[in-house]
This record gives structure tokens, C-alpha cells and sequence, in this order.
């Protein structure tokens, strides 16, 4: 449980396959199981392989079934003990509310209570923690949510009834338009465009809830392209990017450094897969918005840039940043360091305060021997990349 | 922290309108800067939320204390007269001659000696079988609802942010997180907080001294103006407080009184929050934690052991904060909240397993105290939920009688909703 935390950290750090690990990101907080949490000990890691992984880039129909089925999330929302007799309403709930149409669909409490009974007897197996349909549990009796109903009248058809209703939950166009609403908001902007919002929905409908098609009409969009620098990091997000930028290597031998930097980033408030509601962390600047965390991340930021802890992880020489022959000026040097980490020079006015924090003036000589250069590099990095550029991407 | 210090010469003298020779401080800076306007136009929202507050706030600082892990209220504050108490815990259960008598019912653990004179002077008040609205024997999902304090809703914020969002008045410091740097999840939500480990912890890390301290302070405020106010706002904050704790780091701290704080995480905790409610940097609630109560196996037992230890520690912490404080007693409300009691029936292996109805200890100078509050349910197999003690005061009742008596709430219905009229006079209103 413990190591799904430090291998999904890992991943974003090093993997070549960014896209896939932003859509896990974005999936396992879409259907959060808190990790680590007491009741998904002896399968967190089974839901992240078969159930987030398996079908990221995949059909979300398919992803929303095998949730639908996993032992964490049947644990974790209580529906592994919901019976008949006594149903438990909370993946019933969560399951209209956050896995699929969400409140604005406007289904009645009936309806709801209805989610919960027509899911019963999917439960868990308490010998083997494996899933296991129990008929005796399943409520039988006609149920209605949404446009959908069915007769529901035995307890073996239970389990085929349920997957019909999970299925019927994947391919509506209110579960469309949310999903599509949550790409936006984390690829786009918090306030998302209509306009692609509706095209993304569309897309999502016509490809039978296929999610690369969806993705990559956003990454054509003319609202993707125009959103760059529209987006605030989050801590996390924030970390691994300087991370990459630095060229931040694994432990040589285990894995110390990588569990400290998951120490790191826990005590920001964004370990991975830790959020404890079933809502997943918020993707909106204002819910970060917090001094603790912006502190936290710029002494996070100076840590890694002077390599003072996590000391096992490898950081490649600060000087590789610049380019072997200096620029000459101090005023030189800031713009390289600045297209270097954060893409971009900066404007005249902050240009200057970084000038100033080095005691200089753009015109200032800089020599090999120039403490921009030599004791106080760390400290001109890290400012960079303490910079609101930084900050957002 | 020094006045006048010198940074070295450069041409920032003609950029902020310092005077010449580069002498220049923080507080300089942010003067000059005040002065040209440069600092109003992206943090509107906090200028008007901390520096030009109306009215400062009147109330009493509320300091609440997590006891993490399921405090066992049955073992600290004892049910001496319930004929059944020792039948369920024939080995690890405290005898009725050991304990501090608190009245006809009640008594105190030992190892809680040094709470004894402050439940006799009336600062410290206990409120027994507490309860959440419905039992929850997870620690994860109990905490949760806990700190969320909305059963049945689908609010998605804690209770502490809802409350600081309904106030309009505040400084960086008006909810801080105090032995963490990450804050509990009452307060989750729209509303700023502060989580530190500690005031002396608290600081830049690349900013060794003063003079860099200096130069870090003026190149993150220039390089946030302008930013997007979701960036420029809490940076706006962070550097105000770190100049609040660099001056609070200079001053240094002596607790007063005598008070001699257990050298512990909680002691260093509770001494930093008395330090903060001291200083006057506008505290308006504090968070700290103290866990590792999840007592499943080997307690102990009266005469020494985890529980034992556990509550001197707690009891010493309390003691010293109380003294420490003084006459400032006055104006601070203290409570200790768990996530859950525990079972009566102790299990094999000399501990207790998750239970239901739990004690929560206040400490003030407003509390009600000497009392032990609340409706006793009783242990006999009957009276009790699945085996556990019942929760027959639902602890959102103690938090809402605090908030409206002593930390001038209003209506606390988007605070706690459904949480209905009834109050247990458990403090005094404060006078305005």
C-alpha cells in the first residue's frame, strides 16, 4: 500500500510516458481510493494496476465496470457490505455523484437510494479479499434512475443488471459533459471553455466513452494552445517539475531518497493517491491557494536545487544548466538561466529583481570567478524557480 | 531583528526610493513599496481581508487538540461508581481507590495528577460519551467526519474553515497548524491557514541570515507582483509571516509563570501556541496533534505502561500551558477531540479496540468547570452500542457552544448543519 504511493511518485518523476501518468493522476482522483487507508491495504495496488492503468487511455465504460467490481472500491464506499436488508448508500451515492452524471443530472433521492439497491451483492469474498457477487444480498425489485429502469426481478440476474446500469451510467451524456468538464479544467484552465467543453463531449459520445480520441481533439484545440501559462501547479506538480528541470536522477541503490521525497511532498499536502475524500484532490488553484504551501514549496525548491535532501537522489552539476562558454554580462546570464528553467526571459521589471538579488546590473561583467556563478548559482536557480513562472505552467 | 541593516550598496535605492547609502529593511521596503503603490494591485483580496480589518477579533482564542488514534476516554476519566467498568476491564481497568475522585460518579487516572487542581479551581471542564452522530470504528473515515462535522451532507469542507470563512476579519496567523506542516483537514477548504512545525522552524530555508533573509524578502515580493492572485496573495502571506516569526525567533521565548513545558512534541507544540496568543499576531484558532492513542495491546495498567505515560504527558502539557498563560486563561478555550472512544471490554492482549462514545476535556479561563458534563448512559450490556459506550452528546454541541459563547459566532447553521438548539452550559459568555 505504502509502496503504490512511492512507485506512482516515482513514475512521474522518471517515466517516459508522461501522458499515461498524468491520466493515472487524473483517473485515480476521478475514482479516488485513498491510499493509504486501512480498508484497501491488501488490494490498493491491484486497483491501481487492473482498474486505473488498465484502461487510462482506454474506454472509460470499461474502467467504471472494473471499479465497479474492484474489492478497494466496493471496501472503501462500503458496498461490499450493503445488503438488501440493510444497504449502505454510499457508493450509490458516490457512484451518481462523482463516477458518472453528478448532482447536475438532477436524479431524486429515490433514485439514489434506487443506485444503492440495484448495486447490492457486489461484494467482497472476506477469505480472499477477491470479488464475489452474492445474490442473497441483492435487493430485487424494479428500479428507476435516471432514463434508465429495469425489472430487476431476480437475485442471480442481479449482477448482469448492475453491470447494465454501471454501463448505462458510463455512456451518459451528463457523465460526458463531466469528464469532459474535468479534462478541461486540467489540461485547459479552472474556468473551462464551453466551447471545447461541448466538442469534447461530443467526441467522448460518438467514440463510445473511448478517452484518446477525446484527448486528442483537446491537444488540437485552439483553447489548449491558447492556455499556456493559464494553469497554477500544484505542489506536486510544482516538485517534479523541478525535478525534470534539474535532471533529478533515482537512487543510485534503493529507494531512501525516493521515500523522502515522498516525505517532501505528503508534508505539502499532495502525496499521490492520498487525498482522504472520495472526491479526489481539487485541480483548482484557489483550493491550493495557501502560504504553509507556498513556503513549503520554496524551501522544497532549494532543497533539491542544492541537493540538501533528499541527499540519495543524484542531481547533475548546477553549472550543466549553463552552457559551457558564459554569457558575459550578469544581465546575459539571468536571461539564460531563465530560458533554461523557466522558458522564457523574464520582463524588465523582474529581470531586475533578480539583478538585485545578486547586487548587480544588467551590464555587470560576469567572469567564471563571479559569485552569481560560484557560491550563490543554487540560490539564483532557486529563486527562478521559486518565481511565479514557475508556478505555472 | 535588526533595523539597519546594510545590504550591500547597489542600485536599489533608486528603484524603491530608500534612502541613499542602501540602507534599507524589510519593513523600509515594504513602506516605500506601500508608498508607490506597488503592492496593492494583486493582493486586493488579502489587503482587505487582513490589513485594514474593521474591528480586530474580540473572542477567545480556540485551540483544539487531536487526540489521533482514538483517545480511551474510560481509562483517563473513569466511571468509578458503574458497578460494570471493572467487570469489562478486569486487568487493565484503573481501582476506585487509586483514583482522583472528581465527584460522586467520576474519577481521574492518576497520571492526570497534574489536571487535578485545575478541575478543582474550575478552568478545566470534562464533557463524557461524546459521540459522532452515528459510530465509525475506521480511523481513516472517523477522523474524516470528524474534521468535516457535517454527518449527513455532502460538504466537502472542515468545520474550522467554515467558520473562519463566515469572519471577516483576520491576520495570517488567524488559524494556524502548530507541530505540522500540514494542516488538518477541519481545515479544508476556501479559507487561509497556516501550518507550521514551529515558530522556529518557520522560516526560509535558503535564508540563512539576515542580510540574505533581506534578499530573498525583496526578490519573491517583486517577482509576485503581478502575478495571478491565486499566486501573489498567499506569497503575500507567507512573507508577512515570515517576518512576524523572524521577529518572534529574535525576541526569543521564556515561558511565564514558571511553566515548564514536557520536552515533547506536544510540550513544544502548546508552548509555540501560547507563544503566538502571547505575541498578539491575531491567533483566532490553533490546531495541534497529539496521537499514538490506538492502544490495542498492552496499555498497562494504574501503575505505569503507555496510557500511563501517555496521559502524564498529556496532563503535564495542559498544566504548563494553563500556567504559562496566566491571566490570558481569559481570553483561550482549549478542547481535546478523538475520532473515537474505545471498547469497554478490554481484549486479550491488554489493550482496547475501536469503540464509540469518548470524553473531551476543556481548559480555559471561560470553561465550566470542575464539572464532569454530559448524559452517562450506563455500562450494563444493555446500555451500550455493539459493545462500546454510547454517545449520548453529539460533540458538535461543545464546539457550537464555544464558538457562539466565547468566539462571538452567530449562527452556526452553515458551520454545523442540523445542529439544532440544544446547549449543555458547559462555558461562560464572555463578556464584551
Amino acid at each position: 500500500m505504502f509502496d503504490v504511493g512511492a512507485a506512482t511518485l516515482a513514475r512521474a518523476a522518471w517515466s517516459k510516458r508522461q501522458l499515461l501518468e498524468v491520466m493515472v493522476d487524473f483517473w485515480s482522483n476521478h475514482l479516488n481510493v485513498t491510499n493509504p487507508s486501512d480498508n484497501v491495504w491488501d488490494n490498493r495496488h491491484d486497483y491501481d494496476r487492473n482498474v486505473i492503468r488498465a484502461f487510462a487511455l482506454g474506454r472509460y465504460e470499461d474502467m467504471l465496470l472494473a471499479s465497479a467490481r474492484h474489492p478497494a472500491m466496493l471496501r472503501y464506499l462500503n458496498n461490499a457490505e450493503s445488503t438488501k436488508g440493510s444497504p449502505n448508500e454510499n457508493y450509490g451515492r458516490e457512484l451518481l455523484e462523482l463516477h458518472s452524471v453528478g448532482v447536475e443530472a438532477g436524479y431524486t433521492e429515490e433514485m439514489m437510494r434506487d443506485s444503492a439497491l440495484v448495486m447490492t451483492g457486489f461484494s467482497v469474498d472476506w477469505s480472499t479479499g477477491a470479488f464475489v457477487y452474492r445474490p442473497q444480498w441483492h435487493h430485487k425489485q424494479a428500479v428507476q434512475i435516471l432514463d434508465w429502469s429495469s425489472a430487476n426481478a431476480t437475485a442471480d440476474g442481479g449482477y448482469d443488471v448492475g453491470r447494465e446500469y454501471v454501463r448505462y451510467l458510463a455512456n451518459h451524456p451528463s457523465t460526458a459533459r463531466r469528464i469532459a468538464t474535468k479534462l478541461c479544467e486540467r489540461f485547459v484552465a479552472d474556468v473551462p471553455p464551453p466551447t471545447l467543453v461541448d466538442a469534447l463531449t461530443q467526441t467522448y459520445l460518438d467514440s463510445g466513452t473511448a478517452i484518446a480520441p477525446v484527448l486528442r481533439e483537446l491537444f488540437g484545440s485552439s483553447e489548449f494552445e491558447a492556455s499556456l501559462g493559464e494553469k497554477v501547479r500544484r505542489p506536486m506538480q510544482d516538485v517534479i517539475a523541478t525535478m525534470r528541470i534539474l535532471g533529478i536522477q533515482p537512487d543510485s541503490k534503493g529507494t531512501r531518497g525516493l521515500r523522502s521525497l515522498y516525505w517532501m511532498i505528503e508534508s505539502l499536502g499532495d502525496a499521490p493517491l492520498a487525498w482522504v475524500q472520495p472526491n479526489g484532490y481539487p485541480d483548482t488553484a484557489d483550493a491550493w491557494r495557501s502560504a504553509g504551501g507556498m513556503l513549503g514549496t520554496w524551501n522544497a525548491t532549494m532543497s533539491l536545487v542544492a541537493h540538501w535532501w533528499p541527499k540519495e537522489l543524484r542531481r547533475p552539476p548546477l553549472r550543466d544548466l549553463l552552457p559551457p562558454r558564459l554569457p558575459n554580462t550578469h544581465g546575459k546570464l539571468v536571461d539564460t538561466l531563465a530560458r533554461r528553467l523557466v522558458f522564457r526571459t523574464l520582463p524588465t521589471e523582474h529581470k531586475d529583481a533578480v539583478l538585485q538579488f545578486l547586487g548587480k546590473n544588467a551590464d555587470s561583467p560576469l567572469t567564471k570567478d563571479s559569485d552569481a556563478v560560484k557560491w550563490r548559482l543554487a540560490s539564483l536557480v532557486a529563486l527562478i524557480l521559486s518565481s511565479p513562472y514557475h508556478k505555472i505552467r | 531583528m535588526n533595523e539597519t541593516t546594510t545590504v550591500p550598496p547597489t542600485d536599489q535605492a533608486a528603484d524603491c526610493g530608500c534612502p541613499e547609502g542602501g540602507v534599507l529593511t524589510r519593513r523600509t521596503f515594504l513602506k516605500a513599496a506601500a508608498a508607490t503603490g506597488a503592492l496593492t494591485v494583486a493582493s486586493e483580496a488579502y489587503a482587505t481581508r487582513y490589513a485594514f480589518a474593521a474591528e480586530p477579533y474580540a473572542g477567545d482564542v480556540f485551540v483544539v487538540l487531536s487526540l489521533r488514534g482514538g483517545f480511551d476516554g474510560l481509562q483517563a476519566i473513569v466511571p468509578a461508581s458503574d458497578p460494570h467498568y471493572l467487570d469489562w476491564r478486569p486487568n487493565v481497568g484503573i481501582p476506585t481507590s487509586q483514583l482522583l475522585q472528581l465527584d460522586p460518579t467520576f474519577g481521574m487516572h492518576p497520571a492526570m495528577a497534574e489536571l487535578k487542581p485545575l478541575y478543582d479551581s474550575g478552568d478545566l471542564g470534562i464533557v463524557h460519551a461524546v459521540g459522532q452522530a452515528e459510530p465509525n470504528r475506521s480511523h481513516f473515515e472517523a477522523m474524516e467526519e470528524m474534521e468535516r462535522a457535517a454527518p449527513g451532507t455532502s460538504l466537502r469542507t472542515g468545520w474550522i474553515d467554515r467558520v473562519i470563512g463566515g469572519r471577516t476579519d483576520g491576520t495570517p496567523f488567524q488559524a494556524v497548524q502548530v507541530g505540522n506542516s500540514m494542516p488538518a483537514h477541519s481545515f479544508t477548504g476556501p479559507s487561509p491557514e497556516l501550518a507550521m512545525w514551529s515558530v522556529e522552524s518557520f522560516g526560509l530555508d535558503a535564508a540563512w541570515d539576515e542580510e540574505q533573509r533581506d534578499l530573498w524578502d525583496h526578490a519573491l515580493r517583486k517577482l509576485y507582483l503581478g502575478a495571478p492572485p491565486s499566486l501573489s496573495a498567499p506569497a503575500q502571506v507567507a512573507l508577512q509571516a515570515l517576518d512576524t516569526t523572524a521577529d518572534l525567533q529574535e525576541e526569543g521565548y521564556v515561558p511565564a509563570n514558571g511553566a515548564v513545558y514536557p520536552n515533547t512534541d506536544l510540550g513544544r507544540a502548546l508552548r509555540d501556541v501560547a507563544r503566538l496568543i502571547k505575541a498578539d499576531v491575531g491567533l483566532q484558532v490553533a490546531c495541534v496533534d497529539y496521537g499514538d492513542w490506538d492502544m490495542h495491546a498492552g496499555m498497562g495498567n494504574v501503575d505505569g505502561g503507555w496510557m500511563a505515560d501517555h496521559l502524564g504527558e498529556l496532563s503535564g502539557a495542559l498544566a504548563a500551558f494553563h500556567t504559562d498563560l496566566g491571566t490570558k486563561n481569559q481570553d483561550v478555550t482549549l478542547v481535546t477531540l478523538t475520532e473515537f472512544g474505545r471498547r469497554i471490554e478490554e481484549n486479550g492482549s491488554g489493550g482496547t479496540d475501536h469503540g464509540y462514545g469518548q470524553v473531551v476535556l476543556m481548559l480555559g479561563g471561560g470553561v465550566n468547570g470542575g464539572q464532569v458534563h454530559g448524559d452517562w448512559p450506563g455500562l450494563a450490556a444493555n446500555d451500550l452500542i455493539d459493545g462500546d459506550l454510547n454517545g449520548t452528546t453529539d460533540y458538535r454541541l461543545v464546539l457550537a457552544e464555544i464558538l457562539e459563547k466565547r468566539c462571538g459566532s452567530g449562527t452556526l447553521t452553515d458551520v454545523f448543519p442540523g445542529i439544532g438548539s440544544d446547549r449543555l452550559d458547559l462555558v461562560q459568555t464572555k463578556p464584551t
